[in-house]
């Protein structure tokens, strides 16, 4: 097993502060045994892990508070943490040494249906509020991939997007306010269910800090109405530069899809051996395309994109026959990346955006690296926002693999920024990719944002050693990371 | 020192950017954004106070600022840097105007779904820093919605970065959040990358007239729960005229198809409200585009020395309405709502805008919303609140300001509780 496990740097958690901490969310809400501490080693993100010396679990904001407000007290930093679904090791127990986790906040405090809102706690798992309010005729629209385990306050804290973004926008769209817990305890509501700004737009700011401004314990959110019509299309390409090029002439006739989605034949061949959904497995690659709308005007614009395809080299277009195909197409593309293990002991999922036009390029790219590394490379991804995710398939237990896998992914990012693009879409800095980030920001960047979280946390004490490189010691940071992976 | 080809000093130019009755001693007009960060910089190394400005179309938005030695005016800043239709993203510098963006977008068909008033002479730039809206913003969002990356010059003079040109993206701090709406008190905007749509296919604009603002509300409440291809739904009626006609206009927008459909099904439900169709014409007619624009402007052009904003709850606008329509017992004026939004913009000619002021303030609270306020006669100045209530993060937005703009060189007292 090849990760880096980061011990040294933890803080010491005082064992009075501990006993406190245990005072505030009774027995039930601690988790303080070595066995069940490994659970929170790492999130989805594996190569580095750091086993807490403290989980607590409160169930309330004044849980929550009176748990930071102890840990400002004692000076230990900590770690907020959902349903640990996070794909960049955002929640890594280092070098904070306490995770205050949210999984006992499940209540939905308020639906206002006429307004269209809710307001849930923050360890509401995302699939649960659109569960909640279906019958009404509304969703809540972001769907990462995860959202059967994930949650509201992991999702605030990514940004998390999901496949219908491309219409809809990422949980930032949706998020009017905030209740959180400031690193000193202090709890402070920003903004509320009106939609309008009042003063400075901090729910904006706090949405993707990672949980480096403080714990996120409520949020009010926006419900859309649920679509009255939806195709789902599933088009077959004997190569992705045709898919691609399909992708491109979708966008370009001014069709807005709800999701666009690609995956290639490493992928499509696994998820086919795990779901048996029944794509062909000797497809180049396949686009999921879903419009939805007004059910009058969906048969003409699928019809449209059909010809697209076709002319764009398509040798198949389905369309899902009802709901229940439409719901085994998507479970099979939001379970792709479990699918992946089958391919492969171990794989390390990027995540990075390229504009639109520039998709054939990336992954001419991506081939390249993966050719270059002598690594299987596998795409899935959000072809719509030019958001890609490659799977570098690779074995742990190899040492010369699992580095040639780190570097084809640095590799991959460096690239996507010389197109244009950006480092993550989706997954967060996290600790993964705090070196990269400097491919994006120069130092005058990142020090505003230095600046805008010392408003919220002028210590640290809010998920220190997250997005940003400490400075002074990146460089030593970097070494042993590289050391650690061969 | 600001070089000589930058500043005017001369009295025109200079009382051109005056607020709220205060003239600025100089306006400097940088042609790019080096110039821009220089004439920070030389502004900030003097202990001077400098508000940005656009074209200054809508300088009349907030408090008045506590000192003004510069007007910082980025409308020569008016370059297209990069448009990929392709790729439906635009990067222009802040100056550009929202006329000349639509013109640009129109070509290839798209467009974006933000019209606040007057575009001719709103910049991008100040299209952002006061986040303005426009009549599509229930359906469209907002200009936080739109913006994927921003340039910026800090207090210090300094260059930043944030965001990128890509439509999805997580790396760092999100903040084109902090900088729209922040009414220049935080940074100067020079450049934003923005998403853009493609333009309906077809664009319809539909007009009912019905007994009153009570009758209009209804009907604008179920327009906002119907099935329909929505752009935008407005009510447009009178202040302290009870028994007068309420219009409600709606734009609707999708394929051919669906806009027809919509269209019958608008039909219908206005029969059910006892909505009389009094206007139907694609919205680029000359009618229908006057039509829309005097929506569009109302907030800048109606008559009134007295403009307030009243965001809420959509349920609760309805009785707002009412409420707010009847204050100060015999005041003219205009109004117009959003009820999908849940909006009201009241234009008024009021006798005693202090005591107006005041029952409006009461009138919000007692439904919870908030009071903006857009106009006043400037002698209210040193005493009008233009948001209220204050939010509760109030001093975290103190802490803010102090962390970027610790010598108050940006407009400060300009913002929300007179940051």
């Amino acid at each position: 097993m090849w990760y880096r496990r980061a011990v040294s740097t933890s803080i010491a958690l005082p064992s009075a502060l501990a006993r406190e901490l245990g005072a505030i969310v009774g027995a039930e809400g601690v988790v303080s045994a070595p066995a069940a501490l490994a659970v929170y080693e790492c999130d989805g993100y594996t190569l580095e892990r750091a086993v807490p010396q403290l989980v607590v679990l409160p169930r309330s904001t004044a849980e929550v508070a009176a748990v930071v407000r102890a840990a400002w007290r004692a000076g230990v930093p900590f770690v907020p943490r959902g349903a640990g679904t996070g794909l960049s090791g955002g929640c890594l127990a280092a070098p904070a040494p306490l995770v205050v986790c949210t999984s006992r906040m499940r209540s939905i405090r308020a639906v206002d249906l006429p307004n269209r809102r809710v307001i849930t706690e923050a360890g509401v798992v995302n699939a649960e509020v659109t569960r909640v309010v279906r019958p009404a005729g509304l969703q809540y629209v972001p769907d990462p991939s995860s959202q059967n385990a994930c949650t509201i306050g992991g999702n605030i804290a990514e940004n998390s997007g999901g496949p219908h973004t491309l219409k809809y926008g990422v949980t930032t769209n949706h998020v009017l306010g905030v209740e959180m817990v400031l690193p000193d305890g202090e709890v402070v509501t920003l903004g509320d269910a009106i939609d309008d700004g009042l003063g400075y737009d901090l729910t904006g700011v706090v949405c993707g800090a990672e949980g480096t401004m403080g714990i996120v314990t409520a949020a009010t959110l926006r419900l859309v109405s649920l679509p009255e019509g939806v195709t789902t299309m599933l088009a077959i390409f004997a190569t992705v530069a045709e898919a691609t090029a399909t992708v491109s002439a979708i966008i370009a006739a001014g069709i807005v899809p709800a999701a666009l989605e690609m995956m290639d034949r490493t992928i499509v061949a696994a998820v086919e051996a795990a779901y048996r959904f029944g794509f062909p497995t000797d497809a180049g690659a396949v686009l999921i395309i879903e419009i939805d709308g007004a059910a009058a005007g969906l048969a003409a614009t699928a019809a449209c994109i059909e010809a697209l395809c076709r002319t764009h080299g398509a040798e198949d277009v389905r369309r899902a026959a009802d709901e229940a195909e439409r719901a085994a197409l998507w479970k099979s593309r939001k379970r792709a990346f479990g699918a992946v293990g089958r391919l492969s002991p171990s794989y390390c999922t990027q995540d990075g955006v390229v504009p639109r036009t520039r998709l054939p390029e990336i992954l001419a790219r991506i081939e390249s690296a993966g050719a270059r590394h002598r690594l299987r490379i596998g795409n899935v991804f959000h072809a719509g926002d030019g958001n890609i995710h490659p799977i570098v398939l690779y074995d742990e237990r190899d040492v010369d693999e699992a580095a040639r896998a780190l570097a084809a992914g640095r590799e991959i990012l460096a690239a996507c920024v010389e197109l244009g693009g950006s480092v993550t879409g989706e997954h967060g800095i996290g600790v993964e990719k705090m070196q990269e980030l400097g491919l994006s920001f120069g130092p005058d960047d990142l020090a505003l944002m230095q600046r805008v979280r010392a408003v919220f946390d002028p210590e640290g004490r809010a998920n220190p050693g997250k997005i940003f490189p400490t400075p002074g010691i990146c460089v030593e940071q970097r070494a042993p990371r590289r050391q650690a992976a061969l | 020192m600001i070089p000589g080809n930058v500043a005017v000093d001369d009295v025109a130019t200079r009382a051109r950017y005056a607020l709220a009755g205060v003239v600025p001693s100089l306006v400097a007009r940088p042609g790019d954004a080096c110039e821009l960060a220089a004439v920070v910089a030389s502004v900030a190394a003097r202990g001077g106070s400098l508000v940005p400005l656009g074209r200054g179309a809508h300088r009349g938005l907030g408090h008045p600022p506590e000192r003004y030695d510069l007007a910082l005016v980025t409308d020569r800043l008016a370059t297209i840097r990069d448009y990929t239709p392709a790729d439906m993203t635009v990067t222009v510098d802040a100056g550009v105007t929202l006329a000349d963006l639509a013109t640009l977008l129109a070509r290839e068909g798209q467009w974006l779904p933000i019209e606040p008033p007057l575009p001719a002479e709103t910049t991008v730039g100040g299209l952002l820093a006061a986040d303005l809206v426009g009549p599509l913003a229930a359906t469209q969002g907002r200009a936080r919605d739109y913006v994927i990356g921003l340039a910026v010059v800090t207090a210090t003079g300094t260059p930043a970065r944030a965001g990128g040109r890509v439509v999805k993206n997580v790396a760092g701090y999100d903040l084109m959040k902090l900088f729209i709406g922040s009414l220049g008190t935080l940074a100067v905007l020079t450049e934003a990358t923005l998403k853009v749509r493609p333009m309906p296919e077809e664009q319809r604009c539909l007009g009912f007239a019905t007994s009153g603002l009570a009758a209009a509300f209804a009907f604008g409440a179920a327009i906002g729960a119907a099935r329909l291809e929505l752009l935008a739904a407005t009510v447009v009626g009178a202040v302290g005229d009870e028994g007068g006609e309420a219009t409600v206009v709606v734009r609707l927008g999708g394929t051919q198809t669906d806009v027809a459909v919509s269209c019958a099904r608008l039909v219908e439900l206005a029969a059910r409200y006892d909505a009389t169709l009094v206007f139907d014409a694609d919205h680029a007619t000359p009618a229908a585009a006057a039509r829309l624009a005097v929506i569009r402007d109302f907030s800048a052009c109606a008559d009134g020395d007295l403009v307030v904003r009243v965001p809420a709850l959509p349920s609760r606008l309805p009785s707002l309405a009412a409420d707010a329509c009847r204050v100060g017992g015999t005041l003219r004026g205009a109004c117009q709502g959003d009820p999908l939004r849940g909006v009201l913009t009241l234009a008024l000619a009021a006798a005693t805008p202090e005591a107006t002021l005041a029952a409006l303030a009461r009138i919000a609270d007692a439904h919870g919303a908030r009071l903006v306020v857009e106009r006043w006669p400037i002698a209210l100045a040193p005493t009008v609140e233009v948001w209220r209530p204050l939010p509760p993060a109030l001093p975290l937005m103190r802490r803010m300001k102090a962390a970027l703009d610790p010598a108050g060189t940006f407009a400060t007292g300009r913002f929300i509780g007179r940051i």
